[in-house]
């Protein structure tokens, strides 16, 4: 007999002896209902079952973590795209509701002056720092005239000194080139009110109320209105409050005043169109 | 041929084993002709045919006479076909005596392992006595070798002209 031969005659012994032993295993009760062979193969195989089980899950949850991971980075972008989205909106929206609101205030002045006015919109502030003006969007068309006094819902803001069709410029109180007759609401003492000279050594913030005698009753706190004496402005508008009184050497008090209407923060103004012809008193604002 | 022979050899232990459980009981339990199948079959053709014979003898015997346990006999006869196959290949097996010492080897060892296939497998299979054990081996390799002689001489008989 070949070596051949031999092996796979004992190739075929072992076969058969295997065979052997998983048939009568399979025979034999190994207890808990399950034969021997089932015994057996649970335990050998039990072991490798696990770890592939083991094996299959992890790579399982490995694929499903990447297929999630790209679904989040999937809406990531996407929810991403949709908060900026969102954002622009709700900026939109906020920006409509300060402005809405800022108009409700404009409204509510307009309707409680006795003059007809027109609602204007800045469209740029002073672009030079010798001058403190802004433009308005509305112009002659819209019924715009030079001088015409210009108002915020807090208080006198400035008046045209120029005009296009639709487009005007407006001199702010805080120019010094400026000047609005001015009165002292509680002891009615008049003076002219007009911007700071803007020196390093002034913030150019307040107005200055000139021309009041060194005998006049006036105190820190004290309500600054229009005098109506410039035939500008009418009269009984409000232009801020006395935070400063020097008694100086002359014959005038230096009397700084804080004004009333926010210049830095101008969207929406009223042009003032038309005066009545013998205004006396208008509804301070408040 | 040969597996026909086999398979021949094997329905015909299959009866005398019948035969002898009805007639004589007692002779039934010692007497092996299966045994003597495989053991023929590995001393003439190797130990393929030994165990591939033993294997087919072994099952049929625990079909008939087993117990409910299938191919405790099928395995050790596999096992002593291929261990008597290959101590043919290597050894002069073709006298009586030496025939004589492989047939009560051979029930030696087909009863040794069952023993320890029942062991193994916690099944209950009757331990022979000693001596039961040495009556066992005598009778089967006694008729063994005059089975075998004398199915040889028929055989050589055929084969002359």
């Amino acid at each position: 007999m070949n070596r051949v031969e031999t092996r796979r005659s004992r190739l075929l012994l072992a076969g058969l002896v295997l065979a052997h032993l998983v048939a009568i295993s399979n025979q034999v009760d190994g207890g808990n209902g399950a034969s021997l062979f089932q015994r057996w193969a649970l335990s050998v195989f039990a072991p490798l079952q696990s770890g592939l089980s083991g094996a299959l899950h992890g790579i399982g949850s490995v694929w499903t973590s990447y297929a999630d991971l790209r679904g989040v980075r999937r809406d990531n972008r996407r929810l991403d795209e949709r908060v900026r989205e969102l954002e622009l909106q709700l900026q939109e929206k906020s920006q409509e509701a300060a402005e809405a609101h800022r108009l409700r205030e404009v409204m509510a002045v307009r309707d409680v002056l006795p003059v007809r006015t027109l609602v204007a919109h800045v469209l740029s502030r002073d672009g030079t720092p010798w001058y403190r003006t802004v433009t308005l969007d509305s112009g002659s068309e819209e019924g715009v005239r030079l001088d015409a006094p210009v108002l915020s819902s807090t208080g006198v803001v400035g008046r045209v000194i120029a005009r296009g069709p639709h487009a005007s410029r407006v001199q702010l109180l805080l120019d010094q080139q400026s000047g609005a007759g001015a009165r002292i609401e509680r002891s009615r003492i008049s003076g002219v009110v007009s911007g700071q000279p803007r020196t390093s050594a002034t913030a150019g913030g307040d107005l200055v109320m000139k021309y009041v005698p060194m005998l006049s009753d006036v105190v820190v706190g004290d309500v600054v209105v229009t005098s109506g004496l410039d035939r500008i402005f009418p009269p009984g508008l409000l232009l801020g409050r006395v935070r400063f009184v020097k008694t100086g050497a002359g014959l005038f008090k230096e009397i700084l005043v804080t004004p009333s209407a926010r210049f830095d923060t101008l969207e929406e103004v009223l042009v003032v169109t038309s005066l009545p012809p013998d205004e006396t008193v208008v509804e301070q604002l408040k | 041929m040969r597996v026909f022979f086999t398979v021949l050899a094997i329905a015909g232990a299959l009866l005398l084993q019948s035969a002898l459980s009805m007639v004589l009981p007692a002779g039934a339990r010692v007497f092996d002709p299966f045994l003597l199948v495989l053991v023929y079959c590995g001393l003439s053709f190797g130990e393929t045919h030994g165990m591939l014979a033993g294997g087919a003898a072994g099952w049929v015997q625990d079909s008939f006479f087993g117990g409910h346990v299938l191919g405790l006999s099928g395995l050790t006869k596999v096992l002593v076909g291929f261990a008597v196959g290959l101590a043919a290949t290597r050894f002069q097996l073709t006298e009586a005596g030496p025939r004589m010492l492989v047939l009560v080897a051979a029930v030696l060892v087909d009863v040794l392992l069952l023993g320890v296939l029942g062991g193994l497998f916690d099944i209950s299979v009757g331990r022979p006595s000693v001596s039961g054990l040495a009556l066992r081996a005598a009778i089967n390799a006694l008729l063994g070798v005059v089975l075998f002689e004398l199915l040889e001489r028929r055989l050589i008989s055929k084969r002359r002209p």
